[in-house]
């Protein structure tokens, strides 16, 4: 994937609920299936909105381990922890 | 006067009123199937308009139009391949920017189209408000706005949607790209150009350098030094961006997206919450939100449960009380045996399944589909469904195949991708459904204790919850986790969800009435001509030999193909007053061969419909095998541990 910015950022999941950041990169698949590439993973994240430069604002989180709520681009999202979590963003204060 | 045709289709993202506007222009006049040889569905109705037969074509809700899913990939040919006369975009202003990035793509693939703005009710009250001529504008296609729910513009979007036809389609505005972009698209489409391919040039050259597979392969097989030439290109771009070529185009389409959402949209801020919010809050609340959802689910669960399996009763009950005057007009012999026991017995099962469960259970799902409710049970069960390689999504069609493995098998179609959609059901169909659990409770609880019954139900979940893990695990594809829209929770359309609903079930009963009714009528034609003699023997190595079951026990597995309930009563039959004098071991053996063993025909029949015959074929036979591995395994190690 992304050769540069891969060490910058925290994962979204480091967010506090109401906090907002802005996305530095999207990490690879942290479940490669069997034949699977890695590219459908940040592919289906960016067609949802989850392009790199993007603001997201953290909503909350469901309990044990669940997905975090954002919003992004107008529109509220549900993302699974472990896509959450390969999310790099900054805080824009 | 010769009536002449149009085809029109709606194309857009989940959730944004395409079905209700479907619903809208065609009424009664639809058919719902599948995609030839695909297991998508593809929703198509006809209407008449000023002299013209229009043929509107449903295509699947999606975000973007790259290969990654079977339902992108089917609507990216169908647009490009069949040439619809008009696409309709249908857009929820409520969150245009994510909508825009879908219609920009439909502007890329030149098809002839027009923007209906739809739910700009649900917009104005988020305080969002639209200039849609402005909007018109800028896209060059005409823009009308729609509250598909009440029907306003709709009529509207059809007068134009046949005036674009009419003057052989209006060519949308160019959505230029960024300058370095623009020039490598520019350069790659003059050479794709010679190529004469089956998507427009400047498309191909656009996901040549998203790197989509699938236009790669094609491009490939005419012309490599084209493919090599954007491969070139696009690490430059990558060298500028420090992102990759896909990141950068998507990003740039995005932002362009944004600027037009920008450009025509006022947002005015809500100082309170709506009431909508309210909900939202409420629903996803990490206390509260579960118990509203334990109290949602059963308040529409439970009736049906009741409700179903009472009318189940009464239904059968009257289907049968008409037995004797079947017999008075054919008399007693092999034809009223075969008509009555084959095919009557048949449709009486179908017609018990289908009415009482499948029909509320459509009904619920939909229900708590179009209101918004179900993507919040997703959120809320995510991280459980998680644990057996599913995700949010799948909750509902797994807590309705305790109820019953055919609705939840069909409801399987929430889920997005194939690879998820295969994995529930294949769960699903492994869960014992209610007519397990009364087999599981009228043999192993009522004569070895219920004590005896629970271990068995709690090793078979502990089973599922294994074999569920081991699919996840060894299906071909990429497994994703979550991602999915919570759009504004709004009131279900009653006439789309009770059309929809009604659609699906006389599809589902077309379908599956032959095969029960063959299965039947096979098992009963077994019957008349005798053979279960001979086929008690054939089935003794397996009954006796591996399972140490009675070798007349096998009957009763095979009568449970038509329903898992004639298990029980089979059994009770043939063994009478010996019923008692079964082993332990005999007892648990078969319950458990009971709860894993073959769908029964009305599963199979919805395994066929949502997969198709193959994996269907294959789920079935795998079950049979597996649950016979586990039974004889269960006999072995029970004889180990002294069980008599």
């Amino acid at each position: 994937m992304d050769r540069q910015d891969r060490r910058v950022g925290a994962p979204l999941t480091a967010l506090k609920a109401g906090e907002t950041a802005v996305i530095v990169s999207i990490g690879s698949n942290p479940q490669r299936g069997r034949w699977g590439r890695g590219r459908v993973f940040a592919k289906r994240l960016m067609d949802m909105g989850l392009t790199p430069g993007t603001e997201v604002t953290v909503v909350k989180s469901a309990p044990f381990r669940g997905p975090v709520e954002i919003l992004v681009r107008g529109s509220r999202l549900a993302l699974g922890r472990g896509m959450a979590e390969r999310i790099l963003v900054e805080k824009t204060k | 006067m010769k009536v002449r045709k149009l085809t029109i289709a709606l194309a857009g993202n989940a959730n944004v009123g395409k079905s209700v506007i479907f619903n809208f222009l065609t009424g009664l006049h639809q058919h719902i199937g599948n995609w030839p040889g695909k297991t998508v569905e593809k929703a198509e109705g006809t209407l008449y308009f000023k002299g013209y037969l229009i043929d509107i074509v449903d295509l699947p809700g999606i975000y973007s139009l790259s290969a990654f899913s079977l339902e992108e990939l089917i609507s990216r040919e169908y647009i490009a391949f069949e040439k619809p006369d008009v696409v309709i975009n249908v857009v929820d202003a409520s969150v245009l920017e994510r909508n825009l990035f879908f219609t920009l793509q439909l502007m890329e693939l030149e098809a002839p189209m027009i923007l209906a703005l739809n739910q700009v009710d649900i917009a104005t009250k988020k305080g969002i408000e639209i200039n849609h001529e402005k909007l018109e504008k800028i896209l060059g296609i005409s823009v009308v706005p729609t509250v598909a729910v009440k029907g306003t513009g709709v009529y509207d979007l059809l007068e134009k949607a046949v005036e674009v036809a009419e003057k052989g389609g209006a060519t949308p505005a160019r959505i230029e790209y960024g300058k370095e972009i623009e020039e490598q698209i520019e350069n790659l489409a003059k050479l794709i150009e010679e190529t004469e391919p089956r998507y427009p040039a400047r498309w191909t050259a656009i996901k040549l350098l998203e790197k989509d597979e699938e236009v790669e392969n094609e491009i490939r097989s005419k012309a490599p030094e084209i493919l090599e030439a954007s491969r070139n290109l696009a690490r430059k771009i990558e060298a500028v961006h420090g992102h990759s070529c896909s990141t950068v185009v998507t990003s740039e389409r995005y932002e362009t997206a944004r600027h037009i959402a920008n450009r025509v949209q006022k947002i005015m801020p809500r100082v309170k919450p709506t009431l909508t919010e309210r909900i939202h809050e409420l629903t996803t609340h990490s206390v509260l939100g579960y118990l509203t959802m334990v109290g949602v689910l059963l308040l529409v669960f439970g009736p049906i449960f009741t409700f179903g399996g009472f009318v189940s009763e009464y239904l059968g009950g009257f289907l049968y009380s008409l037995e004797p005057t079947l017999q008075e007009i054919l008399g007693v012999g092999i034809v009223k045996e075969l008509i009555w026991g084959g095919i009557i017995e048949g449709v009486i099962a179908g017609i018990t399944v289908a009415l009482p469960y499948i029909a509320p259970f459509y009904l619920a799902l939909y229900l708590l589909e179009d209101s918004g409710y179900l993507s919040r049970i997703a959120f809320l069960m995510d991280a459980v469904m998680h644990k057996i390689g599913l995700h949010g999504k799948a909750f509902i069609p797994v807590m309705l195949s305790f109820g019953c493995n055919v609705p939840a098998c069909l409801g399987c179609r929430i889920m997005e991708t194939e690879r998820e959609r295969l994995l529930a059901i294949f769960v699903v169909t492994l869960v014992p459904c209610a007519a397990v659990t009364v087999v599981v409770l009228g043999l192993v609880g009522r004569f070895l204790g219920v004590q005896w019954a629970l271990a068995l139900y709690i090793t078979d979940l502990a089973i599922v919850f294994m074999l569920g893990r081991i699919a996840f695990k060894a299906l071909p594809g990429e497994p994703t986790g979550l991602i999915m829209e919570m759009h504004e929770y709004r009131i279900p359309h009653f006439k789309t969800v009770i059309s929809q609903t009604w659609f699906r079930l006389s599809e589902f009963i077309k379908m599956a009435l032959p095969l029960i009714v063959f299965s039947s009528l096979v098992i009963r034609l077994v019957e008349i001509l005798g053979y279960w003699e001979q086929i008690v023997t054939f089935m003794y190595p397996i009954t006796v030999g591996w399972l140490g079951l009675r070798p007349e026990m096998g009957i009763p597995l095979l009568f449970g193909v038509l329903r898992k309930e004639l298990t029980l009563i089979m059994l009770a039959t043939l063994l009478g007053p010996n019923l008692a004098t079964l082993t332990t071991s005999q007892m648990i053996v078969f319950a458990f061969v009971v709860m894993l063993y073959i769908p029964c025909v009305a599963t199979i029949a919805a395994l066929v419909r949502e997969t198709g015959w193959r994996k269907a074929a294959f789920i079935t036979v795998f079950e049979v095998l597996f649950a016979l591995l586990v039974g004889g395994a269960a006999f072995r190690i029970l004889a180990l541990l002294g069980v008599p």
